[in-house]
C-alpha cells in the first residue's frame, strides 16, 4: 500500500541501486566468467589439489565451529538469561573480536603465542574461534532469551538432572540459533583469507580464497582462480541449503523475557567465572597488540609510535601515507554506502525487493572475487577505473553492503508506514509527509550504513591486495606485509598500525551502534 | 469547511473482490455514523478508501458535492485516526498537534497558538513539554484526536480508536470525541465491533 503512495520524486529512487548493483557488481561477474570460463577452467574445476584444499578447509572450518560454539554457548546463557550489573559492558566487550579487521587478529594472536604455538591449523582455528565467538553469543542468545525458563523447571520435576535438562530441553530449543550460528562461523572460516595468509601453514590451512588470491595477483592464472571461485560459492549455497533443511519451521517467539536476577552462590560463581573468561579470551590477544606497540626486547619504549610519523620505510612503504590512504578510502566508502543505504531503503519501502536480493548477491561472492571481476570489467579502454580512487571504495561498499541491508531493514520494519498516510490525511504534501513518518529513521539508516561500510573499508584485506597498488597498500595490506618480514621493528610498527585501526574501527561502531539502537517510538 | 455531507454512492472496496456490497450512505455536520460489524469485514478498509489510501472498486466518495475520485490523500480535508495514536515521535506534543496548521501554510506562531488551545480543550496542558513516548495510552489517544481536528477537517474518520485502552479509559475518551466533534460539526465516521460504542456514540449506525 505504502509503495503506491510514495512521493513522485522517491518512486523511482531504486533505480540508482538497482543501476549501481547491474554495473559493478552483475557486469564484472559476467566479464569474469566470460575471460575466465574455458576448457582450462573445468579442467582446474577438476583437480584433485584444489578439491584437497576445499576438504582441507572444511575439516579446519567444523573444527573453528566446534571451538567457536564449546565457548560462545555458555557465555550466552550467563549474558541473556541473567540480570546483573555490568552485563551490557561484557556483551559489548565479547562483540569487539567480530568487528576487528581480520589481519588485526591474526597479529594479535601472533604476539600472544610468540614461539608457543608456531604457524597452522591450532593457531588458525583459535583465531577464527576468536572473532565469531560474537555470533553465537548473538545469535544463540537472541534465542535463549525467548525461552520460557519454566520449561527447565518442568522437566527437573520430571527427574531430569541438569545435564538431562540441557540436552534434552535447552539444546533442542536453541537448535535454529545454533545451526545459523554455526553456519555463519563454518563460511567465515573456510572463506577465510586475511587470519590464513598471517597466522596459516601455506599446507594444511589453505582456503580457496587464498589459492584465489595467489592465482590472481601472483600466478595471473585467471581459470584457477574463477575454478576456485566457483568450488567456494558451491560449498556457501550448500551449507546455506543444509542450514535451512537442519532449521525447524517454526515461529521465532518474539517475546523477550525478563531476565531473572542472579542469585545463589553456585550461580554466582559459575556465571562470574564464565564472565572472567570472556573477558580474558576477548581482551588477551588486544592487549598483546597493545604491549608489542610499546614494548622492544629493551623494555617499554614510545619509539615505535614515534617512528611512525619520522620514518619513510621504503621497503614496504610509509605507514602514515597507508593511514591516510586508508582513511581517504573508507570515507569514500562511507559517501557511497550512505547514498546507496538510504536508496535501498527506499527500494524496501517501493517493495522492489529484486534491489534487496542484488544487494544480497556479496554474501555469497568473496572480496578477491568482487575484487577481480571489478578489476577486470573496469582497467580496460574508455571504461578503465584505475586512476580514478573510485575502484576499492565501490567495492568496499558492495562487501559491506549485505550489513547495511542487515541493519537498515528492522529499522524501517520498526516504524509504522501509516504515520505517513496520517501525515497525508494532515493535509501535507507527500515529500513533507514522507519526511515526517521516515526522515528521522532514514538519515538513521545513512549515517549507519556510512559508518558500518567504513569500518568494513579499513579493516578489509581480500579485494584491497588485489586493487591497490604495490607501492600504495592500505593499512590492512600494510601490516600483512609487515608480518611477513622479519625483524622486530616491522613487527612493532604493524602493532602500532593496528593499535590505530582497533580505536578507529571502535570508535565508528560506537558511533553506529548509537545511531542503530536509538530508541524506536512507537 | 465544517457544513460539508460526505455522501457514498454504490460504493464497493476491498482489495481484488469486494468486501462489502455495494455501500450508499451519507454523514452530514455533527453527525456521528458509526460502522459496527465483526473483525474482517472491511470496516478499516472503507476508512482507508474514505481517506484514499485504498482505490474503491467501484462507486463514488462526494465531499461536500466534489467527487473525490483521483484527488490524493492530502488534498482531501479528510482526518484520519487508527487505533494507535501514531504520533510522531520527533516532535513535540504541540508541534505534533500544529501539524496540519503548518501544512497548510499557517505561521509557526500561529500554529502553536492553536493547537495549545487544542491541548488545553483535551485537558493536557499542563504536560505539553512531555515527549511523545512518556504519554500514557490515553494521552497519546487524546493528543491524536486533538491533532486530527486541529486543521478542521471536512470529515473525521475513527478507527476504531483508543480499542487498546482500559474500557475506563475508552468510554472517557469516546465521551471526548462525541462532545468534541458536536460542538466542532464535523462529521464523523467511527468504525468498532463493539455495539455499546454505537450506542454511546451513533447519531446512525451502518452495518452489512
Amino acid at each position: 500500500m505504502l509503495a503506491q503512495h510514495l512521493p513522485r520524486g522517491l518512486k523511482w529512487l531504486w533505480v540508482i541501486p538497482a543501476l549501481l548493483f547491474f554495473t559493478f557488481l552483475i557486469y564484472p561477474l559476467i566479464k569474469l566468467a566470460a575471460t575466465a570460463w574455458n576448457a582450462e577452467m573445468l579442467r582446474q574445476l577438476t583437480d584433485s589439489t584444489l578439491w584437497q584444499v576445499a576438504l582441507l578447509a572444511c575439516g579446519q572450518a567444523t573444527l573453528s565451529v566446534g571451538l567457536a560454539l564449546f565457548v560462545g554457548i555458555p557465555i550466552a546463557r550467563v549474558l541473556f538469561t541473567y540480570q546483573f550489573r555490568g552485563r551490557g559492558f561484557i556483551l559489548a566487550l565479547v562483540t569487539v573480536p567480530f568487528v576487528l579487521p581480520t589481519v588485526v587478529v591474526a597479529l594479535g594472536f601472533r604476539s600472544m603465542f610468540g614461539d608457543a604455538i608456531p604457524n597452522g591449523l591450532m593457531l588458525v582455528v583459535l583465531a577464527h574461534a576468536y572473532v565469531n565467538i560474537a555470533v553465537v553469543i548473538r545469535l544463540v542468545g537472541a534465542q535463549w532469551a525467548t525461552l520460557d525458563p519454566r520449561m527447565e523447571v518442568t522437566a527437573a520435576t520430571l527427574g531430569a538432572n541438569p545435564f538431562r535438562v540441557f540436552t534434552s530441553i535447552t539444546l533442542p530449543a536453541l537448535r535454529n540459533s545454533i545451526v545459523l550460528a554455526a553456519s555463519v562461523v563454518f563460511i567465515f572460516s573456510f572463506s577465510s583469507l586475511g587470519i590464513v595468509v598471517v597466522l596459516g601453514d601455506g599446507s594444511s590451512t589453505r582456503t580457496l580464497e587464498q589459492v584465489l588470491l595467489r592465482s590472481t595477483s601472483v600466478l595471473l592464472d585467471f581459470p584457477a582462480a574463477f575454478a576456485a571461485a566457483i568450488l567456494q560459492l558451491v560449498v556457501v549455497s550448500l551449507v546455506f541449503v543444509i542450514s535451512s533443511r537442519i532449521s525447524r519451521n517454526e515461529p521465532r517467539a518474539k517475546i523477550v523475557l525478563e531476565r531473572k536476577q542472579i542469585s545463589g552462590r553456585k550461580t554466582i560463581l559459575s556465571a562470574s567465572l564464565t564472565c572472567l573468561v570472556a573477558v580474558i579470551v576477548v581482551l588477551s590477544p588486544i592487549a598483546s597488540i597493545l604491549w608489542s606497540s610499546i614494548s622492544s626486547s629493551e623494555g617499554l619504549t614510545l619509539q615505535w609510535w614515534s617512528d611512525l610519523f619520522s620514518t619513510q620505510n621504503t621497503r614496504i612503504g610509509s605507514p602514515i601515507d597507508a593511514l591516510v590512504r586508508s582513511l581517504s578510502l573508507a570515507l569514500g566508502t562511507a559517501v557511497i554506502s550512505a547514498i546507496l543505504g538510504g536508496a535501498i531503503a527506499i527500494a524496501v519501502m517501493s517493495k522492489k525487493g529484486f534491489v534487496v536480493t542484488l544487494a544480497l548477491i556479496p554474501l555469497g561472492i568473496s572480496a578477491v572475487t568482487l575484487g577481480l571481476g571489478i578489476l577486470l570489467a573496469f582497467s580496460r579502454g574508455s571504461l578503465d577505473l584505475r586512476g580514478t580512487g573510485a575502484l576499492i571504495p565501490i567495492t568496499h561498499a558492495l562487501i559491506a553492503v549485505p550489513i547495511v541491508v542487515a541493519v537498515a531493514t528492522p529499522s524501517l520494519r520498526n516504524v509504522d508506514p501509516r504515520r505517513y498516510f496520517v501525515a497525508l490525511s494532515l493535509g501535507a504534501a507527500p515529500m513533507r509527509a514522507w519526511w515526517t513518518a521516515f526522515g528521522t529513521v532514514f538519515g538513521g539508516v545513512m549515517l549507519a550504513a556510512g559508518g558500518l561500510a567504513s569500518a568494513v573499508s579499513l579493516g578489509e584485506f581480500g579485494a584491497a591486495t588485489l586493487l591497490t597498488r604495490t607501492d600504495a597498500p592500505t593499512v590492512p595490506v600494510q601490516i600483512a606485509r609487515l608480518l611477513g618480514k622479519p625483524g622486530e621493528s616491522e613487527f612493532a610498527t604493524a602493532a602500532v598500525l593496528s593499535v590505530i585501526l582497533i580505536i578507529i574501527s571502535m570508535t565508528l561502531l560506537l558511533i553506529v551502534d548509537r545511531i542503530a539502537t536509538r530508541k524506536v517510538f512507537t | 469547511m465544517t457544513d460539508s455531507i460526505l455522501q457514498v454512492r454504490n460504493l464497493m472496496i476491498g482489495y481484488e473482490k469486494a468486501l462489502t456490497p455495494a455501500l450508499n450512505f451519507s454523514v452530514g455536520p455533527g453527525e456521528i455514523l458509526v460502522v459496527v460489524g465483526e473483525s474482517g469485514c472491511g470496516k478499516s478498509t472503507l476508512l482507508s478508501t474514505l481517506a484514499g489510501v485504498n482505490p474503491p472498486l467501484s462507486g463514488e466518495i462526494l465531499l461536500g458535492g466534489r467527487n473525490l475520485s483521483g484527488v490524493p490523500i492530502h488534498k482531501r480535508n479528510i482526518g484520519l485516526v487508527f487505533q494507535e495514536p501514531l504520533l510522531f515521535p520527533h516532535l513535540s506534543l504541540i508541534d505534533n498537534i500544529g501539524y496540519a496548521l503548518r501544512a497548510s501554510g499557517e505561521s509557526h506562531s500561529a500554529a502553536r497558538i492553536r493547537a495549545t488551545e487544542l491541548l488545553d480543550w483535551v485537558g493536557l496542558g499542563e504536560i505539553a513539554g512531555q515527549k511523545t513516548w512518556q504519554l500514557s495510552g490515553g494521552q497519546a489517544g487524546r493528543v491524536a484526536l486533538a491533532r486530527a481536528i486541529a486543521a478542521k477537517p471536512a470529515v473525521l474518520l475513527l478507527d476504531e480508536p483508543y480499542s487498546a485502552l482500559d474500557p475506563e479509559t475508552r468510554l472517557r475518551l469516546l465521551s471526548d470525541v462525541k462532545n468534541l466533534v458536536t460542538s466542532e460539526g464535523i462529521p464523523t465516521i467511527h468504525v468498532t465491533h463493539d455495539r455499546s460504542e454505537a450506542d454511546l456514540l451513533a447519531t446512525s449506525t451502518l452495518t452489512w
